[in-house]
């Protein structure tokens, strides 16, 4: 919504958030596993077009490339291995639920000091947003303002940001090939 | 490998696109919305396609997991080697103007679309070793 | 000519969200897993078929055109072979199809 919001922006915006809402809150509830892997699909696609909402098409692509398609296949891959079903609470939380009410409420109240969404004074806006774009224009050709500032004028987040990757690559095959290896020769040992 | 004709023969067709559709997103991250993020995705998701429809046995062939890991570190290295290149021009780690002195518009542009070649190698891997890493185990491992 | 093509695509627009609505409506009410399928089907093909449609009709000749028609070709293809492996996967594992009662199969 770079332009001033019309009258009819609520019309698409405020369903978008409810269906957000009801999603998460329906894979929280659900009991079958497979159901809360398809509505996790579901929630990232709505994340995705609540982004394009926003104007942001890379974050939109990244997270419908992501969430709904790559983890969503992880997942129901690893359900093929765990149980179908979630297995029932056997008390009720009451701690925790205080835990998080109170960490909810103090993010809420958190929120309410924040600039208001497109205010042109917030600090985003003065320093250095307008100067990437102005940089962006004025020392490189490359109309893509999101990846300049991702590749070039933020180069270092992005390089920690491929490293985490990769290590999260590293870490969950530490975790499965070893554990694998470990399983077949208890199985050798047997035989 | 399913038995299922129909999925064979649509999922023939349409690897090779996803697989085009993901080197047209990374090369084109200049002009328009993607990148290298985008692009490891995308191709992973080719990959894991192919495997699905043929068969784990058939996927590992098409894309060796010990290739993948190597090519994983490959575009960390890419990635961090380019700013070794700018350290070795004279200037600073990851300056990628001084890549070429006459003409910084251009060290830019080179010093971008290597990082994002390092970035979309580094992704598509970790994404098709961890789904190799993940599927094809049995039961409780 | 520009009004023709404008009324024309806010039609094909309206009618595709329509059967989109429709499709909604048939995935959530209709009894059987294979019924539903209908709905999920006609969401994919004519909804965003004709939704598609109505774009192309609005963006005129350009490279914008060509992208979504791209794209309504991949979706033609890809929505009823994942519909027909859903259907197919289901049958193989022993899913019965819903008959009214008194009726013969």
């Amino acid at each position: 919504m770079s332009r001033l919001p019309t009258i009819g922006d609520q019309w698409i915006v405020i369903p978008l958030l409810v269906l957000l809402v009801g999603t998460a809150i329906t894979v929280i509830r659900m009991r079958s596993l497979m159901a809360a892997v398809l509505l996790t699909g579901i929630y990232s696609f709505l994340s995705a077009s609540w982004m394009l909402l926003l104007d942001a098409p890379d974050v939109a692509f990244t997270e419908a490339a992501v969430g709904a398609g790559l983890s969503t296949v992880l997942m129901l891959a690893t359900l093929a291995l765990t149980g179908r079903e979630a297995k029932a609470p056997v008390r009720r939380p009451w701690g925790p639920l205080l835990v998080v009410l109170v960490t909810g409420a103090a993010l809420v109240y958190g929120t309410l000091d924040m600039p208001h969404y497109g205010d042109p004074n917030a600090p985003i806006q003065l320093y250095p947003s307008p100067s990437y774009v102005e940089r962006t224009a004025a020392e490189t050709e490359i109309p893509n303002v999101v990846t300049v500032t991702l590749a070039s004028y933020r180069g270092y987040d992005t390089l920690g940001e491929t490293t985490v990757i990769f290590t999260a690559g590293i870490g969950v095959l530490l975790l499965l090939r070893g554990r694998a290896r470990r399983m077949g020769a208890r199985e050798r040992e047997k035989s | 490998m399913t038995r299922l004709t129909i999925l064979r023969v649509v999922c023939k067709w349409m690897v090779p696109f996803i697989l085009l559709f993901a080197l047209y997103v990374q090369a084109h991250g200049d002009l328009g919305p993607g990148g290298g993020f985008q692009a490891g995705v995308i191709f992973a998701a080719g990959i894991i396609l192919y495997s699905l429809v043929f068969g784990l046995e058939a996927g590992r062939r098409a894309f060796p997991p010990r290739v993948a890991e190597a090519l994983a570190a490959l575009g960390i290295l890419i990635y961090a080697g380019t700013g070794w290149a700018g350290l070795l021009v004279g200037g600073w780690y990851l300056d990628f103007p001084a890549l070429n002195p006459h003409h910084p518009a251009h060290g830019q542009h080179w010093g971008v679309f290597s990082v994002e070649l390092g970035v979309g190698l580094a992704v598509a891997s970790v994404m098709t070793s961890i789904f190799f890493a993940f599927a094809g185990r049995k039961g409780t491992q | 000519m520009e009004t023709v093509i404008t009324i024309l695509s806010w039609f094909c627009l309206v009618t595709g969200s329509a059967f989109a609505i429709v499709g909604g409506i048939g995935l959530l009410r209709l009894p059987d897993f294979y019924a539903r399928m209908h709905g999920g089907g006609i969401t994919d093909t004519l909804g965003a078929g004709l939704i598609l449609i109505g774009l192309c009709l609005q963006s005129g000749l350009s490279l914008i055109t060509v992208k979504l028609l791209l794209i309504l070709a991949f979706s033609l293809v890809a929505s009823p072979t994942s519909g027909y492996a859903l259907a197919k996967s289901a049958r193989t594992h022993g899913l019965e199809p819903w008959v009214k009662k008194g009726d013969h199969r």
